[in-house]
């Protein structure tokens, strides 16, 4: 069962349902940036941008509706892609998720 | 250096290191308190085209405990916001700045206060960096401007100032040497030095200063005088480089990344591998870094590098004896009883926060050894401008104020002595009479880099 757990969330709160929509919006390329680190190449890196952009899309499509405007990027930092522990931060807000499979489909997206 | 590019990771990031904090009773005001908050070290004044300016990314925060528990409660918050009138020209200004609201300075930086999220202000003008005569051609009226009334009795400066700390930064940090006694020092088998005069490495160079000037009722609790002072600077968690932009994109909550209270603590007292951590925590967690300020690391060493000089502070050493004194002084205030007529303790919690007994006056004489030298209105009772901070830590940690505890304890004749040779006049700029007391920082033309 995935779970959430928000720290110092004022007004924005992220939920799993809006990672995956805001995959699909401008975080798109701090996830991918986030969780790989300095494992590729700028070019590999580069490229990698674009991918969970077309990945997350169907997801955003799968939780329904358009990607809520969270004024500012979404940015994803997959700590641990076998625990599934996530990391999602937006605006001054900051969520800790537990989500196997959500750390899985970010890690096929970047390839 | 006072906190100066004093732990690894915040040497990296200059506009969030905070560099020196003052506190004390306004000598011109004595029914307030000024709190300063110094960040950005060794501004070169000449660093131009961009200009040294606070970091619109970068909370900062001066923090008031008024209960003794090392936890803020007021905190007064700070956020910078930078505009670029014209981004079609390299200019800093396209030509003199001869007011705040002068439209030939391009690059302007105003801020916001609040406390404890209670706005006081915003859109408050922060001045521009002393450029030269052709561009800030009057600076000192320019920066006067720029101190802001709040209501309440509060007043608020934030930008450039001269630094006022002095130290012999080349010398101590070249192994402890201290040039006034590098006759005496080890040298470590290489030729011995001649002893010489001090010189001020933090000279000629500016800093950006936050300085508050709050009532004291403001921030005292009726019968306890005593506050615990320090400032932190905050980034958010996550700093993304947006390349197709061309700038950092900051997201999620802030964290703490720098710290300071009393001078040197973590430049000189704290080990090196544990100061990024420190920075990162509240007075509040402190105890698990006391026994840096109990053993510390200095007093064994003075022995060592100056061999012969110290006997009575290496036996104290040799003994483990932990130093009480210094705990008092930089941990919990010192209690009623210690010293005739003063107190600054603040409770048994330890926590490093400079203490400053608001119902002492200030001094008509300042003596620059604060309590050391008779004067109980100077550091370790807050911290003025021009206390000898350096001299005083180093006279302490060298036994000098170990018969407080200890009454049967001779301290060594150095110790009293000890000093890097310098003195308030190593300053060139010279301290304001008024708020925000720091001078006028120094002119990139006229300094020489």
């Amino acid at each position: 069962m995935p779970r959430h757990d928000t720290q110092s969330s004022p007004a924005e709160g992220v939920s799993r349902r809006s990672v995956i929509r805001g995959a699909a919006t401008a975080g798109a390329a701090g996830l991918a940036v986030t969780a790989l680190g300095g494992a590729l190449s700028p070019a590999a890196a580069a490229a990698s941008t674009r991918a969970p952009a077309r990945a997350a899309a169907p997801a955003a499509a799968q939780a329904g509706g358009e990607p809520k405007d969270t004024g500012g990027p979404i940015v994803v930092h997959v700590r641990n892609a076998k625990s599934g522990d996530i990391e999602v931060f937006s605006g001054t807000s900051q969520t800790r998720l537990r989500d196997k499979d959500l750390a899985a489909r970010i890690a096929r997206a970047i390839g | 250096m006072s906190s100066h590019r004093e732990a690894p990771e915040i040497s990296k990031d200059p506009v969030a290191d905070s560099t020196d904090v003052y506190a004390f009773v306004s000598p011109d005001k004595p029914d307030t308190v000024t709190l300063i908050a110094n960040y950005i070290p060794l501004e070169s004044p000449a660093g131009g085209p961009n200009f040294y300016e606070f970091g619109d990314d970068v909370l900062y925060e001066i923090h008031i405990d008024n209960n003794g528990d090392g936890r803020a409660d007021i905190s007064y918050q700070f956020r910078f916001q930078t505009t670029v009138r014209d981004p079609d020209t390299f200019l800093y200004n396209t030509g003199p700045i001869e007011s705040l609201g002068s439209p030939n300075w391009n690059r302007v930086q105003t801020y916001s206060v609040s406390v404890n999220g209670r706005s006081l202000g915003s859109g408050l003008a922060s001045p521009p960096c002393n450029i030269g005569p052709l561009s800030t051609p009057d600076y000192a009226s320019l920066a006067a401007a720029a101190v802001h009334s709040l209501g309440g009795g509060i007043s608020v400066f934030a930008g450039q100032r001269a630094e006022a700390f002095y130290v012999d930064l080349g010398a101590i940090f070249d192994l402890g040497d201290l040039r006034p006694f590098e006759d005496l020092h080890a040298t470590f088998g290489l030729p011995k030095l001649p002893k010489a005069a001090g010189v001020n490495a933090t000279n000629h160079v500016n800093v950006h200063s936050i300085a508050l000037q709050v009532p004291i009722s403001a921030v005292t609790r009726s019968g306890h005088p005593t506050i615990g002072v320090w400032t932190t600077a905050n980034r958010q968690r996550v700093t993304l480089w947006d390349a197709d932009r061309g700038e950092n994109v900051n997201s999620g909550p802030f964290r703490q990344v720098s710290r300071l209270g009393n001078p040197l603590i973590n430049e000189v007292v704290i080990a090196l591998g544990d100061k990024d951590r420190w920075n990162s925590l509240p007075p509040a967690d402190d105890k698990q870094f006391a026994h840096y300020v109990t053993q510390p690391g200095l007093a064994a060493l003075l022995p060592v590098l100056y061999p012969g000089v110290f006997p009575n502070l290496e036996a104290l050493v040799k003994s483990g004896k932990p130093r009480a004194d210094l705990e008092a002084i930089l941990m919990t205030g010192i209690p009623a009883g210690i010293i005739k007529g003063f107190t600054n303790f603040t409770g048994s919690v330890v926590a490093d926060m400079l203490r400053l007994n608001t119902s002492i006056k200030p001094a008509k004489s300042p003596n620059i050894f604060g309590l050391l030298g008779g004067d109980p209105a100077g550091f370790p009772n807050g911290r003025r401008i021009a206390d000898d901070v350096v001299a005083i830590e180093l006279r302490a940690i060298a036994g000098v104020t170990y018969p407080l505890i200890d009454p049967k304890f001779k301290p060594d004749g150095a110790a009293g002595l000890l000093t890097d040779g310098l003195t308030p006049a190593s300053v060139s700029a010279s301290p304001l009479g008024q708020f925000p007391y720091l001078g006028v920082p120094y002119s990139g033309y006229s300094t020489p880099s």
